[in-house]
């Protein structure tokens, strides 16, 4: 894990610093001793292996100093602040996809063939392959712009979450659909399942208590990705939501050419992909006795 | 298309499209809206046909707009921003406040002031009894120690060129003396402020009005330093106080108790947004959340959809879009070449057809709204003319011209623009453009390197004076970003600003445009113009040809009756 981190923030450190101008220009001249007080002020003075150097060993104490283009504001204080609200946008929208998702693949898999089955799996497949930039716009102009029934952007009431987490859980309760009515499939055709119904248990019990904890795993192990997507992947809708999470200042801090924090977020989402990667892999192996932890 | 190529494309694409798309719709419900007679579909009660959207007023006193972006400081002394300007007219107040439907300067904290009959020096006399927001007195020497850091090297100040008229200010600026009493500031005593000029200035008391120039506490930096900044913290003398700042979410500010005229501030409560999206802005707008959305955050592409709506406010702004010119580089180092390229450039129809007339074409390098000033004539789209300046740099016809590129930083519209000219240019000179698409660092690192042909440039004014856009095309200048240099325009602009007749003076600069415009290197393009939203319900918002508004004074009008008969009765420019 130290060493996939630590490649990560040193091709991020040598590609921001390739990337051409640098956090302290504007359309307007500054002036010349106003830019070099500031170039000294953050070390950029230096040269670029003492300056790798040293946020190496910074990096290292999670120290990744002030955000160029925010000055009073250390680049950690911007994620402890933002990374909150992309988790709450990202839990909910899950939650969202996994209350509506999985019923609904199990219901078509249990049903398979059925005009329900062709229902859902046509609905699913419309929200696999409209994206969030089109499916947000659409819903704030029906609901907040023709209707005025609920806002169409900020993060503040309880009424602003309802747009972004359905426009961001769309794509993934789709999938999550999907996954579970294949999953379910397969495991209906098992043996077991043959003798749980031969003994004469009620279809309710065949179905979640024996058929669901098989046939849920390829959900499971979409989850680990997901989850950290789900997350992170919010950039967009971060943006025409104007919610203050953490895309927003990831993509806002790649064009400012915002050293220190473009490296914090993308060191501090490395390590919570790993972390997640983990859980996932402990996950599985709870769930299916057969995998077992290395 | 190889593999990565593609893959950009497609992400260009994605990324295009998540800017586009919400506009699109929001024009596309407009559009509904206009058709159908769609106003049905609205509440009764909460719409009306006349404006855009939801005109129901806030509960109370309570003002809520677009700031437009995080800003970067609270620090006066050292921001750089628009954000920061409103955030920091709201929190500070220096010795001049400026009329919010004219700008003119009016009394701040400086109940009056006197000009020497030299125009060297100007006394500001300070109210009695000020305060800051934390009870501490404010006096003249506040404003001499703020003026002082704002000069001084280490502070880094961006905005520091503008105390430049200030005896001595520019050099101690610059490092060339280190002695900060040598800077002509000086308070004789608490409540007397006088300031010595290097030379007259006739808009020195628009700088005042700046805010670089406000006023910083000194007993909180000092003790606190660069942590002065954070919303705990922030001690200011202006008529609100910041009581909530979360990053990229909002502002909360509260009328400052201690201010000089409380009595005349009715909001009880600001809310600032940095939302940078301008869809989403105008959707916010529409929807009733935000009561201004102020100019520059309406998309462009919605304009012509919403410009007849009663709260929809257009008008003049301070600013330009030009092409510029590299003009140390062959062959644009030759005048008629430059020429030929101005001569071929028909603004008319890139305004008309390209921008749909939202924005009047410009030909010249000076905004309008000058008492007094009579521009220049602009060289005009005129393809025969053209073609002859291009044979006279000994490319009839185009033959042998060598390729070059047209710079533009990401947006839709300027790669409109841009393609608009390629095409006239390839059509009347048959030379041979490209065009070129970067970033806005990337862009800006090329611009101020002079590592372009020519680029497309833009310049807001800063006060009200034809000098705030020529002063920069002075030889060296690190705004001038061409390479051009004329020493008849040089001395002409200097000499403007020593000589001190106003029609003299507004002559002078007259006639430096004038050796500009036919110099050619710059291609004037368009004068910006605004395109605000106001809810009618607002008072005390006008439209300003800065776009900068004074909020002291603006309230909730919750119009004992009609409110919309009521904004009617007050007509909004």
């Amino acid at each position: 894990m130290i060493p996939t981190l630590w490649a990560i923030a040193t091709l991020t450190f040598f590609l921001m610093r390739a990337a051409p101008g640098g956090p302290f220009q504007s359309e307007r001249e500054i002036p010349a001793a106003a830019k070099a007080q500031l170039e000294h002020a953050y070390g950029l003075d230096r040269p670029l292996g003492e300056q790798y150097v040293r946020f190496l060993g910074n990096a290292a104490r999670l120290d990744f100093g002030p955000s160029y283009k925010y000055p009073t504001q250390q680049v950690k204080d911007i994620i402890f602040a933002s990374f909150p609200v992309s988790l709450e946008l990202g839990l909910w929208a899950l939650l969202l996809s996994l209350a509506i998702g999985v019923p609904l693949g199990v219901l078509a898999a249990n049903r398979q063939n059925t005009g329900f089955d062709y229902g859902a799996m046509a609905s699913t497949l419309l929200g696999v392959s409209v994206p969030n930039f089109v499916l947000g716009p659409l819903l704030v102009l029906v609901f907040s712009l023709t209707l005025y029934w609920l806002p169409p952007a900020l993060w503040m009431s309880p009424a602003d979450r309802v747009l972004p987490v359905i426009t961001l859980s769309a794509i993934y309760l789709a999938y999550i659909a999907r996954l579970t009515r294949g999953g379910m499939l397969e495991t209906l055709r098992q043996d077991y399942i043959r003798t749980a119904r031969a003994k004469g248990l009620p279809e309710s019990r065949v179905i979640f208590g024996h058929a669901l904890k098989l046939g849920i795993l390829p959900v499971v192990s979409y989850l680990g990705p997901a989850v950290a997507r789900i997350v992170m992947g919010s950039i967009v809708i971060e943006q025409i939501f104007a919610i203050p999470g953490l895309g927003r200042h990831l993509v806002s801090a790649a064009f400012n050419r915002d050293y220190t924090l473009v490296l914090g977020i993308v060191v501090f989402y490395a390590g919570f992909l790993m972390v997640l990667n983990l859980v996932v892999d402990i996950m599985y192996a709870w769930l299916d006795p057969r995998v077992e932890l290395a | 298309m190889n593999a990565p190529d593609k893959n950009r494309a497609q992400k260009a694409r994605r990324s295009l499209a998540a800017f586009v798309v919400p506009e699109v719709a929001l024009a596309l419900a407009l559009g509904l809206a206009g058709c159908g007679g769609g106003n049905a579909s609205t509440p009764a009660s909460r719409a009306s046909a006349d404006y855009f959207g939801d005109i129901t007023p806030p509960k109370g006193q309570v003002f809520t707009f677009n700031n437009g972006a995080e800003p970067e400081h609270l620090d006066p002394a050292v921001m750089s921003g628009q954000p920061d300007g409103r955030v920091a007219r709201l929190v500070f107040e220096g010795l001049c406040s400026s009329d919010p439907k004219t700008l003119a300067p009016v009394p701040g904290v400086a109940s009056r002031w006197d000009v020497s009959p030299d125009g060297l020096v100007y006394t500001f006399h300070l109210r009695p009894g000020l305060t800051w927001a934390d009870g501490h007195p404010l006096t003249a020497p506040d404003f001499v120690w703020s003026w002082r850091r704002v000069l001084s090297p280490s502070t880094g100040s961006r905005y520091a060129s503008f105390l430049y008229p200030v005896r001595n200010a520019e050099a101690f600026n610059k490092g060339e003396i280190a002695d900060s009493t040598q800077v002509g500031v000086a308070a004789p005593d608490d409540s007397t402020f006088i300031v010595t000029l290097g030379q007259p200035t006739a808009y020195f008391l628009e700088l005042v009005a700046y805010y670089t120039t406000l006023p910083t506490p000194r007993h909180v930096i000092e003790k606190l330093g660069s942590n002065w900044e954070s919303a705990k913290n922030l001690v200011g003398n202006g008529p609100f106080r910041i009581v909530l700042w979360k990053q990229k979410d909002r502002f909360e500010l509260v009328p400052n108790e201690r201010y000089w005229d409380r009595a005349n501030v009715r909001l009880t409560k600001i809310v600032a947004l940095p939302i940078e999206e301008n869809s989403t802005s105008t959707n916010l707008y529409k929807a009733g959340v935000i009561d201004w959305n102020p100019s520059g955050y309406v998309p462009k592409q919605v304009i012509p959809f919403i410009q007849h709506y009663k709260d929809f406010s257009g008008g003049p702004y301070h600013g330009m879009y030009f092409y510029s010119i590299v003009v140390t580089k062959k062959p644009f180092d030759n005048v008629w070449v430059r020429r030929a390229l101005n001569y071929a450039t028909d603004r008319e129809s890139i305004c008309k057809y390209v921008l749909k007339g939202t924005v009047p074409a410009w030909g010249n390098m000076t905004p309008t709204g000058y008492p007094g000033y009579v521009a220049p004539p602009a060289l005009t789209y005129d393809p025969v003319k053209a073609r002859e300046c291009l044979a006279k740099a000994g490319y009839p016809d185009g033959k042998g011209f060598p390729k070059f590129e047209i710079l533009f930083n990401t947006s839709e519209d300027h790669r409109r623009i841009a393609e608009a000219v390629q095409a006239m240019w390839k059509r009347e000179l048959h030379i041979p453009v490209t065009l070129s698409n970067q970033e806005w660092a990337s862009y800006l690192a090329a611009t101020t390197e002079k590592r372009y042909d020519v680029a497309r440039r833009s310049w807001i004014g800063d006060y009200m004076d034809p000098n705030t856009f020529l002063d920069m095309w002075q030889t060296g200048n690190g705004n001038n970003r061409t390479g051009w240099s004329d020493k008849r325009f040089d001395a002409l602009v200097r000499g403007a600003t020593l000589e001190p007749d106003p029609a003299k003076r507004l002559a002078m600069l007259s006639e430096a445009e004038g050796i500009l415009l036919e110099d050619g290197p710059v291609i004037p393009i368009y004068h910006y113009t605004q395109s605000s939203l106001v809810k009618p319900y607002v008072r005390g918002i006008y439209s300003t040809m800065l776009d900068v508004h004074p909020l002291t004074h603006v309230w909730i009008d919750h119009g004992e009756g009609d409110v919309v008969a009521a904004a009617a009765k007050e007509a909004r420019p």
